[in-house]
């Protein structure tokens, strides 16, 4: 009895912290609108990033941000700031990120940008984000 | 008497024709309209992320701290040739005269970046205005900037070696990177006016943009001898004379909200200027107002409206008689002012429609404005554009560009007058000319790659 106890106990945890793992290592869209986030984006963003693969402007392309390691789309000179972090952007990184200006969540970054203080926003555009893929 | 008034006459048609008249939807639009591809490829931004309508004039908030950053921000993707190349074709349809169609402008672009901290613009322009064909190089912006850190701001600080005042303005609302009133007796910073400053000068400026949102530019002109203006491929007739003690100024408030942008500015130019390079001194101070608000939107629809007012005070260093009243004298002081109201719509980056009021007004004076003592000239155009490329995603970018536009420009008032504007009919039998004689309607297609 206690080693089913135990069985069953270690199989819960398992799949608790496989969920976790899951969650945290998977790109989960957000709660947002992503079709509103569209224009969130080409609102806010879309004059220095791109989401089309490959594509870099002032800023490195979106595409496939979700999930992706910080500072490692290729063909784009990143700071040495936003190297060292070892982010990985997942929904709440950017969450943080992007509601603050940049010179506080990274100083020392190149990107310059005053924060989206609307949540609602926020929401939509990390749930668009999360479709560029 | 009437040999003098005739000679007057026929130079201010002349200068008139040449330099605003026929050409002056060309004047207005084409003379700021930088859309440049080698701009695109350097950055990896497309013309629409600059431009409100992708192509000239009108610049977003992103694309006056481009500029204000001296041209420099790139893809970080290697080098990019600074050359671009523009073609403009068009069919002139004036009031009165023949139908012209040609290919009235061909312009080879120097624009884009030289290092981190050096970029600039400049183009060598071969204008066919159906009279003659001439080569010139104008709008000429070489920058060096730099970004500092000031407290817990940034802020931009640079230099601008340029040959047109105001042509350096990171808002285009202001004549040298706006619309221009067509005027007989505008102000110096009036590209459209007979003697005016732009490319006859050659000046150097210091400026700062703090914090993205306070903008201040401090510096002074010179103009170039007539001979070297000669050898750019200016008339020596529109020399705007021999300045000294010049300074240029200008403070400006911007606010971009990302979804709307607005600006309030302040600019002033002074100089004592010998129209004549030699003899009397005229003593001249320009000061300007200017607003400017865009709508901007998810870029799906987009509006600007802005407004420029400058008002030149002179202080005339001669009084000249008049050859036709006895013991009349000119005035010894004179006042000009250019008013510029403009409203821009834009759809999908693509279909732009704008409509410019231009008014030049002055101070009376029965002796230096002919025929009428007044040189008032109002006027209006309606333009409508079509500019398919210059998205991310558009055939051909970031290489190519195109833009075709439809325009109407009428005349209300000119030189003072709305009908028989020249006064040419003093007992001569010569016909009329009014105002609205120098109304026309043009169809443009310019080409940038």
């Amino acid at each position: 009895m206690n080693y089913a106890l135990t069985v069953l106990a270690l199989g819960v945890r398992g799949i608790v912290f496989g969920s976790v793992l899951v969650a945290s290592t998977q790109p989960v869209l957000a709660a947002g609108d992503a079709v509103l986030g569209a224009k969130v984006f080409s609102a806010e963003c879309a004059e220095c990033h791109s989401v089309k693969e490959g594509k870099n402007k002032k800023g490195p392309t979106l595409f496939a941000t979700l999930g992706r390691k910080a500072a490692t789309q290729p063909g784009f000179e990143y700071s040495d700031e936003l190297r060292r972090t070892g982010w990985t952007w997942s929904q709440e990184a950017l969450r943080s990120y992007l509601s603050q200006p940049t010179k506080k969540a990274n100083p020392g970054s190149k990107m310059k940008y005053e924060g989206l203080s609307d949540s609602k926003e926020l929401e939509d555009l990390i749930s668009y984000l999360g479709t560029c893929k | 008497m009437l040999i003098f008034l005739r000679r007057h006459l026929k130079r201010l048609f002349m200068t008139f024709t040449i330099s605003s008249g026929v050409g002056v939807v060309l004047l207005l639009v084409s003379n700021t309209a930088h859309a440049l591809p080698s701009f695109s490829q350097q950055t990896g931004s497309e013309c629409a992320a600059c431009h409100m309508g992708s192509y000239g004039l009108n610049l977003t908030p992103f694309g006056a701290r481009f500029k204000a950053g001296g041209f420099v921000d790139s893809d970080g993707n290697g080098t990019k040739v600074p050359l671009s190349v523009q073609l403009l074709a068009e069919q002139v349809n004036p009031a009165r005269g023949p139908t012209q169609t040609r290919l009235s402008e061909a312009d080879l672009y120097f624009a884009g970046r030289l290092s981190d901290h050096v970029g600039g613009i400049a183009r060598l322009s071969r204008r066919d205005d159906g009279t003659t064909v001439k080569t010139t190089l104008e709008n000429v912006d070489l920058r060096y900037s730099h970004d500092v850190k000031w407290g817990e701001k940034e802020a931009v600080v640079g230099l601008s070696l340029n040959n047109s005042p105001t042509v350096q303005d990171p808002v285009s609302v202001l004549p040298g990177r706006g619309f221009s009133a067509p005027s007989t007796d505008g102000t110096l910073l009036n590209p459209a006016s007979t003697h005016h400053l732009a490319n006859r000068v050659l000046g150097l400026t210091a400026y700062g943009l703090y914090d993205q949102t306070w903008y201040g530019e401090l510096g002074s002109y010179r103009s170039m001898s007539v001979s070297t203006q000669d050898r750019l491929g200016f008339d020596p007739a529109g020399d705007p004379g021999k300045l000294s003690g010049t300074s240029y100024w200008r403070l400006a408030y911007m606010k971009d909200l990302k979804t709307q942008f607005f600006s309030m500015g302040l600019v002033g130019f002074n100089a004592t200027r010998q129209l004549d390079r030699s003899g009397p001194s005229d003593g001249i101070k320009d000061i300007g107002v200017d607003l400017n608000y865009q709508y901007l939107g998810t870029r799906d629809h987009m509006v600007q409206v802005r407004y420029a007012n400058i008002l030149e005070k002179r202080n005339y260093g001669s009084t000249p008689a008049s050859p036709f009243i006895p013991g009349l004298l000119a005035s010894s002081t004179g006042r000009s002012r250019d008013q510029t109201l403009v409203l821009t719509y834009v759809y999908k980056q693509t279909y732009g429609l704008t409509v410019a009021r231009l008014m030049g007004t002055a101070q009376e004076d029965a002796v230096r404005f002919l025929p009428y003592g007044k040189p008032d000239t109002h006027s209006t155009l309606v333009e409508a554009s079509w500019i398919p490329f210059g998205k991310e995603d558009s055939w051909g970018a970031p290489w190519a560009n195109l833009r075709l536009s439809a325009g109407w420009f009428r005349f209300s008032k000119f030189n003072g007058s709305s009908t028989d504007i020249f006064g040419t009919n003093f007992g001569s039998g010569a016909p009329l000319t009014n105002a609205k004689d120098l109304n026309q309607f043009s169809l443009t297609a310019r080409v940038a790659f």
